[in-house]
């Protein structure tokens, strides 16, 4: 018999007790249903993570620490002993901890390590506000600029590199700073303010001097727009709202802001540029060389691993329960096609009295298998789509990813391998009915009474 | 042309031994219209089973056509059925909820006839039996003896040179079984088809050109009609040999 006559067959036979086909099938389609989706999700989780890390680290870079608790997550298990150059953090609760940082001293150590091409430190400048005339004034963020980074421009172009005063705008200051689109806004000023440190008041009429005092305090500096970016999806959380400048401008105002104070010139995290750093062996390198001198490095392979372990874990506990439901699918279709086998007997008799060979009977039964692996693996994965594609719009507002990014996303060759997979899984299901099928005595089978 | 030679058939093994055949020996030459007749347990179905290779004799030799069934391994035995003899049953054994044409369509398919050809081989052995008409009805909504009918289309679609008939009016009503044996013998005759039938109906019997009568797994006798059959003369000289 010509395998595709043995394929047509066996579906007509299916055809013949479609309730009972169903049922058995639904059970792998649960499998199907759960794995689809887990690895859709797993796809969309790992494709936000690496938009996110792709977008805003260099992979040629490490982000060195002298702190271990900043990379590590807060590892803290072991107390930390306290030196010199410590500095204090405001944490998500709002507790203020402390963490030692990079000085200036580190900085050149650092920089005099063989293979590294060149250093920066990553600074964040809280603004007291920014301003242009005769508009309001807004609370701001001035961070130095990543070279590496390729924000989307509603208007204007990055000079590479940015050099002193320069400024990339968010788009969302354009019309509150009364700019009337964001080309109008090239080549304009802002005005940047920042406040110095003030001494800590003892008595109360000094705490009431230093209020009037403060505004003498703020340091005015006016910087050129030359670009305006968009809002990006994949830009780190928390950082929309941030005006991009030169590393220099941006090292000036945070030495304003810290002179005096623990905080000059010590930084939580400097970013190393290693030469040829895209070969993972020169980063690793380095990052040990780094580390032996006491400092700890994380590669932004690393960091992403970190974050996309929760994921895999998550990814494993339900790959468990769609494997648990397939083995458990496996009895429903040997079950199956048992019944099928034994309902059938005087059918198989008389093919085998028609000189069909065992191996070919054998082979019609694990078609049969093969197509309620199939049937299964196509309704489940087909829900899972169709509810997945529907739902995808809300949930990925609901978890906040942002635009361009999907919670779910299906891949089809995935997909066709799993099927794929149930189909062999039904068929090794039906290895012991079909072997029945073939083993089975014509003479007997075809007796009438 | 069938040649059975000494064959015993037992089951089982010491005191359980059973002897289902003993050293029957018989020749049904070609084209004949045979009868083999018995009661219930006379060995008249393991004759037939043996005959068609279905089954293996214990001792003896069965040779079809110049072929020795008992040498053969079982994978050419199943070509040599599917290309050579075919069956009908007491029960049809057709599937009530494929078509008659996908019923008729079986034994094309075993042995691999190219698809194009297999439209008009089934169409052919519908009208033989007089089904054209039904080829897309689902053989479950025919009438018994249409079942009948559409088992003999099947049997015949793959052109056989033996047709071994299994009871084939023993579900029937008389008028009806009257046209299925009318079928078979007509078919016996302008095909060429060597027939076979297992009963215990004498009046059937009496219709073919040989009959071998079976009694506790011997023969008892066996009769041949005066009458030469047309197709093979020689051969229906050495017809009769009684035990």
């Amino acid at each position: 018999m010509y395998i595709s006559d043995q394929i047509r067959r066996a579906g007509r036979s299916l055809r013949s007790a479609k309730a009972r086909t169903l049922l058995t099938a639904l059970a792998i389609a649960v499998g199907a249903f759960a794995l689809t989706l887990t690895l859709a999700a797993s796809n969309g989780a790992q494709s936000f993570v690496n938009n996110i890390i792709s977008e805003n680290f260099d992979p040629a870079e490490l982000i060195v620490v002298a702190d271990k608790n900043v990379i590590s997550g807060g590892g803290g298990a072991e107390p930390t002993e306290y030196s010199g150059n410590f500095g204090s953090s405001l944490s998500n609760g709002g507790a203020i901890t402390q963490i030692k940082r990079l000085t200036d001293s580190d900085i050149e150590k650092i920089k005099n390590i063989y293979g590294v091409e060149s250093v920066r430190e990553d600074i964040a400048v809280n603004l007291q506000y920014i301003t242009r005339p005769e508009q309001k004034k807004y609370v701001a963020t001035m961070q130095s600029f990543s070279p590496f980074l390729k924000p989307e421009l509603a208007a204007g172009d990055i000079p590479r590199p940015l050099t002193g005063k320069q400024v990339l705008l968010p788009e969302g200051y354009i019309s509150s700073l009364g700019f009337s689109s964001a080309q109008a806004a090239i080549g304009q000023t802002i005005t940047v303010a920042v406040k110095k440190p003030t001494t800590i008041p003892t008595t109360p009429q000094t705490l009431a001097q230093s209020a009037v005092q403060s505004a003498d305090d703020s340091v005015l500096e006016e910087f050129t727009i030359v670009a305006v970016t968009k809002k990006a999806s994949t830009s780190q959380p928390g950082t929309e709202l941030y005006l991009y400048t030169s590393q220099d401008a941006a090292r000036a105002l945070n030495d304003i802001t810290t002179e005096g104070t623990d905080n000059f010139r010590a930084y939580t995290s400097i970013y190393v540029k290693v030469e040829d750093g895209e070969n993972e062996d020169k980063l690793n390198a380095v990052q040990t060389e780094i580390e032996k001198h006491g400092y700890f490095a994380q590669s932004v392979k690393e960091t992403q691993e970190f974050l996309t372990q929760i994921i895999d874990v998550l990814q494993g506990i339900v790959v468990a329960f769609g494997l648990i439901a397939i083995v458990a699918s496996i009895f429903g279709i040997v079950n199956t096609m048992y019944i099928s086998v034994i309902q059938r007997t005087r059918e198989i008799g008389l093919m085998k009295a028609l000189g069909m060979r065992k191996r070919d009977i054998g082979r019609l039964f694990r078609f049969e298998a093969a197509w309620i692996g199939l049937l299964g693996g196509v309704i489940g994965a087909g829900i899972a789509i169709g509810l997945g594609t529907a739902l995808n719009p809300w949930i990925t507002k609901q978890l906040n990813l942002g635009d361009g990014n999907k919670l779910l996303i299906f891949d089809p060759i995935q997909i066709g391998a799993l099927v794929l997979i149930l189909v062999v899984v039904a068929i090794f299901a039906g290895w012991l009915p079909s072997r029945k099928a073939a083993k089975l005595d014509p003479i007997e089978a075809l007796r009438t009474e | 042309m069938i040649k059975v030679i000494d064959v015993t058939k037992t089951y089982g093994k010491g005191e359980s031994l059973f002897t289902a055949l003993y050293k029957v020996s018989t020749e049904i030459p070609a084209g004949a219209s045979v009868a083999i007749i018995g009661k219930s347990g006379s060995g008249k179905s393991t004759l037939m089973h043996i005959m068609s290779g279905l089954d293996r004799p214990s001792d003896g030799e069965v040779i079809v056509n110049g072929k020795s069934l008992v040498g053969l391994k079982p994978k050419q035995v199943d070509a040599f059925r599917s290309s050579e003899m075919s069956f009908i049953f007491q029960a049809f054994f057709i599937e009530a909820n494929q078509t008659c044409y996908q019923n008729v369509l079986l034994p094309l398919e075993i042995a691999k006839v190219g698809r194009r050809d297999r439209r008009k081989h089934v169409l052919e052995a519908l009208r033989a039996v007089d089904l054209e008409d039904k080829v897309d009805s689902l053989a479950g909504n025919l009438s018994g003896g249409q079942k009948q009918r559409l088992a003999i289309a099947r049997a015949i679609v793959n052109n056989p040179k033996l047709l071994f008939a299994d009871e084939p009016t023993g579900n029937l009503d008389s008028a009806t079984g009257d046209i299925i044996i009318d079928l078979l013998f007509k078919l016996n005759r302008e095909r060429k088809i060597t027939l076979v039938i297992v009963t215990h109906d004498l009046e059937l019997a009496q219709k073919t050109d040989i009959q071998i009568y079976l009694k506790d797994g011997e023969i008892e006798k066996t009769v041949a009609k005066k009458r030469q059959h047309r197709t093979s003369p020689n051969s229906s000289k050495k017809v009769v040999r009684m035990v």
